[in-house]
């Protein structure tokens, strides 16, 4: 039992909650941590039954962390991030079971009036794709304005004094404001959204791929930009990315997904170094290493599930080298481990040591003998594009066909233009 | 706005005219069998003004360069010939009377269209899978194809003749001048209504089914995420953030529109027996009369060019990124 | 040694199979779509009756043959009344569908025809002769079409003289369809030719340039296939809209009084003073024939745009 006065979380807390520039919300338990999900479900609605884009996921945020959540695309991590404040599509609904508690105060069970109140003020995001997530008929700094004019009943002089303010701190001049989003580069793009992000001084702020339509110098500018809000604001990170070596850099703790479920959750340190789940070492793995020797690149076969209709049991089985019978039968539980690593694998059943696994077990149903070594690429298209997208580059599909993302379609996408 | 922007389309606008001008030189006076050349043949033309014709027009001298030159000049100055049909009454003269009513019908009935098309888009788009929406769109897209004439001889139909609540033609009744200007006013509205009901009708439809498709297309936008993110009203997204990019297609449309509503136009005067530039247009047709042919031609096409050359100007002013 | 060499045949055979999965497949997402559906029936109906419309009620009913007396109501002799000369209404517009139909299609034909050629030659090459193209189809799309249809048509009539005949079709309905199609290319060129920028762009066209495959070839056998899908969903709508036209051209009084369409009963009827009279029988046939014909040509060039140029596909 930790004691309240001597533990770091709790330190931090009172620390950073009282740099607020106002008091917390009046429901709010003071003591609660930062933010709570629990047995987080979302459902969408389409033409042939529903989906569940994020199924029973769970964690915990506390002031002044970063959390990454790391995966392949259409893995869930950005509907989750989505789901906490609601912002989802029309067909969009979170599971009756599901909890988000903000300092202690249920965000799910809100109605949609009462949980707008939470939007930006407590939790913000920063969108990927800052040229489509901004207005393109309003200047940048009307634009990071609204918010605190708005929601913070601030009026229009003011509220644009400090969207200059805010500018200024993520590095861009202030008369750079009036420009529009068009004028400004990627970088600068992104920038401006980071700004307008901490407008009304958050709580949370979600950055859902913050980096990934950037080239690698913006990137590092964009990151350290980050990693000095935070230091300086204490700020709370939720950090969205399918690159690992964002997380490496940025976070404190990591949660890996596949196929909307959690496979792996704990600290950066540990998950990078002694990596459990199967999945999360393919990942690791599957990262191009510069000290070490060349090797061809370990690639994991086949691509992510359709979540229509998701493999039985552990829906990673497919494609686990270490899959054996009971993988295709039953979902594995999530176990905790001494190290504050939390697995969901049948290889770590609870009340196993928590030694790591890097061989298949005598239960494997596919034996080192029977396969050619581990990832030596089928080079399927599939796995390329795969390995390729881990170390951030993007590979341009050449039709959508070819892409399976499940986030496309699944808005409701009843033909735009059904009268011409 | 840019200047460049400004620049790039007046130019191209004076371009566009000259070039309109110049069709109208080659139609009417260079292809074989030319009207100009058949002018001569013409009975109703006077002895005076067939002479004078002859010299201003220089038929006996080279096309190109000097009828050209002489042509571009004559309607430089504003001198677009003389009538046939109305016994050698100046075409400016001829146009002059019969443009107001024309400029009255269809000026209104555009904004009419615009204001309630683009109201009715965007509210169906909104709300989508309404009753108005069905129901809206359904007849909106019944209406688009109907042609214009087919509404007017129906309304004609229902309420001037069958209810006897309208009159059945023109714009005024004959023989009313002495009342007062309120009643004279009064009876020109009476007369209006019908015709200006076809008008608005018949425009409607394209614009709420673009302005729905439109706004349903900007509701699936990045930053509209972003605005309810932020917490903002769905009024308030509608309102800052939706409407200003779904009206951009729409600007477009109608500037696109005017070309072919001028078609329209003059089929719906011709069923009202609206005295303007439609029963001119048919009477001119009629009758051959070229010259009248020939400068409604001009008319409508500067004035289409110069509408568009209006509507881009809208255009650069609600969307930043062409200014550039 | 044995050399395994496939046989053209079954390259053939393979190549037909993959065809026909596709059609079966265009045709299953299309009759999903009951507005599509019920626009084809629709068409398919008046197409019936365009084919062979003497089959229906008898040839054409002219002054001579009159069969009624002037403006008569509807009734179990002339189920849709008759016009101001004695003729059957019903006579009249069954035989109008043939023309109005047919001026629409070889509207339809050359616009097509001529939009595309322009558009995929202007995409294709680029360039100067790109540049110039696009001057010439956004000066016609800035015009005032109709006002030059209006213009040509009796410029041409009088250049070759009405009344004579061409092929066995009258010249005035020659005249509108010319004048139709050079008026509505322009719109049609320019879509043609966003689709043919982006088709220049795939993998094969590259591949086909290297290996020294000239322009035109790669036009015909590469570029134009790949718009087709584009230029079928563009047609229907430009059929819908020449009937239209054509229509406001007759109403107006540039048809044929002798080979009537729809548009131009309508032209007769409203000379004839049909409405004041209360001979609505003369006007309701032609304008619900226009406005059906029309609708369903929307609401299939509609349909057809969905299913050919899907927006976002999910695989499986």
């Amino acid at each position: 039992m930790t004691d309240p006065m001597t533990d770091p979380v709790l330190d931090a807390q009172a620390i950073i909650r009282g740099r607020r520039a106002w008091p917390l919300p009046k429901q709010a338990d003071p003591n609660a941590p930062l933010l709570v999900v629990e047995h987080l479900t979302t459902r969408f609605k389409m033409a042939g039954g529903s989906i569940k884009a994020v199924d029973d996921v769970s964690f915990t945020l506390n002031d002044g962390e970063a959390l990454g959540i790391a995966g392949e695309s259409g893995c869930g991590k950005t509907t989750t991030a989505l789901s906490l404040v609601r912002l989802l599509p029309a067909n969009g609904r979170i599971g009756k079971d599901s909890s988000v508690k903000l300092f202690g105060i249920d965000l799910a069970k809100k109605s949609e009036d009462a949980l707008r109140r939470y939007r930006w003020r407590e939790i913000s995001i920063i969108f990927q794709g800052a040229m489509n997530a901004l207005n393109p008929v309003r200047r940048i700094n009307e634009q990071i304005a609204e918010p605190i004019e708005l929601r913070l009943k601030a009026d229009k002089a003011d509220a644009l004094k400090r969207a200059g303010e805010l500018l200024e701190l993520v590095g861009i001049p202030a008369r750079r404001g009036q420009a529009y989003p068009h004028e400004l580069s990627g970088g600068m793009r992104q920038r401006a959204m980071i700004a307008m992000a901490l407008a009304c001084d958050p709580a949370v702020v979600i950055g859902d791929e913050p980096t990934t339509a950037l080239d690698v110098m913006v990137q590092a500018q964009i990151l350290e930009l980050l990693e000095r809000l935070r230091r300086e604001l204490g700020l709370s990170l939720i950090l969205i990315t399918h690159d690992l070596s964002v997380i490496a850099e940025t976070c404190d703790r990591v949660m890996v997904m596949y196929a909307g479920k959690v496979a792996e959750e704990g600290a950066v340190s540990v998950i990078f170094t002694t990596p459990r789940h199967p999945y999360t070492q393919k990942l690791i793995g599957a990262f191009p290493n510069i000290h070490a020797d060349r090797r061809t690149l370990d690639v994991i076969p086949g691509s992510p599930p359709d979540l229509r209709e998701p493999p039985p049991g552990c829906r990673f089985h497919p494609r686990c080298p270490f899959a054996m019978a009971v993988c295709s039968v039953e979902v594995p539980p999530e176990v905790t481990f001494a190290d504050g690593v939390r697995v969901a694998c049948h290889l770590y059943p609870p009340g196993s040591d928590g030694l790591p696994i890097t061989e298949p077990t005598k239960d494997a149903l596919v034996q080192p003998a029977d396969s050619a070594g581990p990832g030596l690429g089928a080079g399927v298209f599939g796995d390329e594009e795969f390995a390729l997208e881990l170390r951030g580059e993007t590979v341009e599909p050449e039709s959508a066909e070819h892409t399976f993302s499940p986030s496309h379609g699944l808005t409701d996408d009843r033909s735009l233009d059904d009268f011409k | 706005m840019g200047s460049r922007y400004l620049l790039r389309k007046s130019f191209g606008a004076i371009f566009t005219i000259f070039l309109i001008v110049i069709l109208n030189f080659v139609l009417f006076r260079m292809m074989p069998g030319s009207p100009d050349r058949i002018l001569l043949r013409n009975p109703n033309l006077t002895t005076e003004a067939r002479t004078a014709a002859l010299e201003r027009w220089g038929l006996d001298k080279p096309l190109i360069p000097d009828q050209l030159v002489a042509y571009l000049q004559a309607t430089a100055a504003g001198d677009l010939g003389y009538s046939f049909k109305f016994h050698g009454e100046s075409v400016t003269d001829v146009l002059a009377g019969r443009i107001w009513p024309t400029l009255i019908l269809f000026g209104l009935g555009e904004i009419l269209a615009v204001i309630f098309g683009l109201a009715l888009g965007a509210y169906s788009g909104w709300k989508r899978g309404g009753a108005v929406d069905y129901i809206g769109n359904g007849l909106s897209l019944v209406l688009y194809s109907m042609p214009y004439f087919v509404i007017g001889i129906l309304l004609l139909g229902i309420f001037a003749i069958g209810l006897h609540w309208f009159p059945t033609s023109g714009m005024l009744t004959i023989g009313g001048s002495n009342t007062s200007t309120w009643d004279q006013f009064l009876d020109f509205a009476w007369h209006l209504f019908l015709p200006l009901l076809t008008v608005t009708i018949g425009l409607i439809g394209q614009y709420s089914i673009l302005m729905r498709s439109s706004v349903i297309e900007t509701l699936g936008e990045d930053y509209v995420t972003t605005a309810r993110g932020k917490g903002l009203t769905s009024g308030k997204i509608l309102r800052a953030h939706a409407l200003p990019n779904a009206l951009l297609p729409a600007v477009t449309l109608i500037a696109i529109n005017l070309g072919y509503v001028i078609g329209g136009a003059i089929t719906v005067e011709v069923v009202f027996n609206w005295p303007g530039l439609g029963t001119l247009t048919v009477q001119a047709l009629e009758a051959r009369d070229y010259p009248v042919l020939q400068g409604i031609f001009l008319l409508l096409s500067v004035s289409v060019v110069v509408a568009n050359f209006g509507a881009d100007l809208i255009y650069g002013r609600l969307d930043p990124r062409v200014r550039t | 040694m044995t050399t395994e060499v496939l046989p053209e045949a079954a390259i053939r055979n393979e190549r037909l199979r993959l065809r026909l999965k596709s059609i079966r497949s265009f045709w299953r997402r299309f009759a999903a779509r009951p507005d599509g559906v019920i626009g084809v029936v629709v068409l398919i109906f008046f197409s019936i009756l365009a084919i062979a419309p003497g089959f229906f009620v008898g040839p054409l009913q002219t002054v001579i043959t009159a069969t009624g007396l002037p403006l008569d109501p509807p009734s179990t002799a002339h189920w849709l009344g008759t016009d101001e000369l004695g003729r059957d209404i019903l006579n009249l517009t069954v035989h109008g569908t043939r023309i109005s139909m047919f001026i629409g299609l070889l509207a339809t034909v050359i616009t097509i025809l001529l939009g595309a050629m322009i558009g995929i030659v202007s995409g294709y090459v680029g360039g100067r002769t790109d540049t110039f193209l696009m001057r010439v189809t956004d000066f016609f799309l800035v015009l005032p079409t109709f006002v030059l249809a209006l213009i040509l048509a009796p410029i041409i009539l009088d250049i070759v003289g009405a009344g004579s005949e061409v092929f066995g079709i009258r010249v005035t309905l020659i005249v509108i369809v010319i004048v139709i199609g050079i008026t509505s290319w322009a719109s049609t060129a320019r879509i043609i030719r966003s689709q043919t920028l982006s088709v220049k762009e795939r993998a094969f066209v590259g591949r086909a340039r290297v290996i020294g495959s000239g322009g035109g070839h790669i036009m015909w056998r590469h570029i134009l296939p790949n718009t087709m899908n584009l230029i079928v969903a563009n047609t229907v709508l430009v059929f819908g809209g020449a009937i239209l036209t054509e229509t406001t051209l007759s109403f107006i009084g540039l048809g044929d009084p002798f080979a009537p369409s729809w548009g131009e009963i309508l032209n007769a009827a409203e000379s004839a003073g049909a409405m004041g009279l209360g001979a609505w029988w003369y006007v309701v046939p032609p304008s619900v024939c226009i406005v059906l014909v029309v609708l369903a040509f929307t609401l299939v060039g509609s349909a057809l745009d969905d299913v050919l140029n899907p927006r976002l596909r999910v695989r499986r």
